[in-house]
Parts: C-alpha cells; structure tokens; sequence
C-alpha cells in the first residue's frame, strides 16, 4: 500500500450533526428556489415585471455584508487555532455584526414593501420573493445566536487551539446561510 | 466581492437573454465554490460530503439555468 492510498481523509469541520442539519436546510432551500424558477415559466411577465421593484442596491450591499461576515468567521477561526482569544472573540462579534447589519437592511426593504401594501398575497411573484427571503431571514437570525452564544463563550475560556469544535460547527452554519444568499439574490433579484 | 458587483451590475442594466442568464449563474456558482471549499472548508474532507455539497450546488444551478432556457 501507498502513504497516498492510507492517507485520511480531511475531516468536516465541528459537529457532524451540524452538516446534517445543514444539508437539510439547503435541500429545502433548493426546493424552493426550484419552485421559483418552475412557476416564473408559467408567469414570466409577472416575475420579470414586479422583479423591477425589488431593491438590488440593497440586496448587492446585503451580499457583499454575508460574505464579509463569513469572512469575519473564518479569521475568528484562524485566531483560535494559535490561541489568540482575543482576536477569535472580536472577529465572532465582527460577524454577529454583519448579521445585525443584513437584517436592518432587509427591514427597510420590507418595510418599503409592506408600507406600500405588498404582502404574500399580492401576487405570486411576492409570494415567493417575500417567503424566500424570510425564510432566510430567520436562519439569519438563528446563525446570529448561535454566533453571539460562541463568542460568549469563546470570551469565558471555553475555546482554545486543542478544542473549537463548537465554534467549528457555528461557523459551518452561518456559512450556509451565506451560501443561501448567494443563490436567492442572482435568482430573485437580478436573473431575468 | 468583484463577482458581487459584476451581478449588481448586469441586474442594474436591465440586462437580459441567454449570455446574461449563463454569466449570472456562472457567477453564482463560481461563489457557491468558493465558499463551499474555501469558507466552509470542505477541501480535502471525505468524497461523499463533497460530492453532496457540490452536488447541490451543481444542481440547483443546473434546473435555474434549464427552466430559465425554456423561457427565453
């Protein structure tokens, strides 16, 4: 046998349980944008006309904001692995930031929209902009206690270079999150 | 970040048709990667993860760009 042949592979990052939970979540997420794209067929006027209304300026800064945050994670990540708390913990708060900024963001879209009448029963185009980007919305927000929940812990000690598992694994769900994002907006906002 | 502001800006042109639809998708995938490989790390982590994660990707950009081919 050869060293390559007996060589192991990488293993996944934090929790084992988490990837499950994560590629379950993107097989949901993959139905819906499926649907998405089924029912545009049916309705290509609509989806095309209404998706001029849709703020990109917004959904473009929301963008660059996940993927800066998951950057954020992974220098949290970096800094734990030599040790350096100090650093590990101030990048997760960094991260949990950018999340706090995605979702005031993504309020004054919405808000913009409700104010002006628009709800989920307005029409299928809405329907689906509104239900998908809530539904991120809200794995938005889970990804940000999580974070909060690790970067509290990181600040009393629990982490170091021999044990982040669990920041590990947070880091793999909010990654996912960011993943997400980066096929709701071409989708939703801009492909057409 | 430049992929980002490349697909803000097709979107920001009104931009449409088949070479818009491809380089959208392109972008997005070429970012699911990254991300994929790069953020969550999965470079070098047993096959069948890899091939679940790319798998979906890959698929999910695949049926966008088909129902997408359909419309135009």
């Amino acid at each position: 046998m050869t060293a390559n042949s007996l060589q192991q592979a990488k293993l996944l990052p934090g929790d084992l349980a988490i990837w499950f939970f994560i590629f379950m979540e993107l097989l949901v997420f993959a139905i819906a944008f499926i649907a998405y794209a089924v029912v545009r067929v049916q309705n290509l006027e609509l989806f095309n006309h209404y998706q001029m209304t849709l703020n990109r300026e917004i959904g473009a800064a929301n963008t660059l904001i996940l993927i800066t945050s998951s950057y954020f994670v992974i220098r949290a990540i970096n800094a734990i692995k030599t040790d350096d708390v100090k650093q590990s913990v101030f990048y997760l708060y960094a991260a949990f930031g950018g999340g706090a900024a995605f979702l005031c963001l993504k309020s004054m879209e919405y808000y913009d929209k409700f104010s002006h009448g628009i709800g989920l029963d307005s029409n299928t185009f809405y329907m689906f902009y509104l239900s998908l980007t809530m539904f991120h919305f809200l794995h938005v927000i889970l990804g940000m206690v999580i974070l909060l929940a690790v970067a509290i812990k990181a600040q009393r000690g629990a982490y170091s270079a021999n044990n982040h598992i669990g920041m590990e694994t947070a880091a793999s769900y909010w990654h996912m999150v960011d993943l997400v994002w980066i096929i709701l907006f071409p989708l939703v906002y801009i492909i057409r | 970040m430049l992929l980002t502001l490349f697909s803000y800006t097709v979107g920001k042109l009104g931009l449409s048709g088949e070479l818009a639809v491809f380089l959208l998708l392109l972008v997005s995938l070429i970012k699911g990667i990254f991300i994929i490989r790069d953020f969550m790390g999965l470079r070098g982590v047993s096959l069948i993860w890899r091939i679940l994660m790319y798998g979906w990707l890959w698929t999910v950009i695949s049926v966008i760009a088909i129902t997408y081919s359909i419309s135009l």
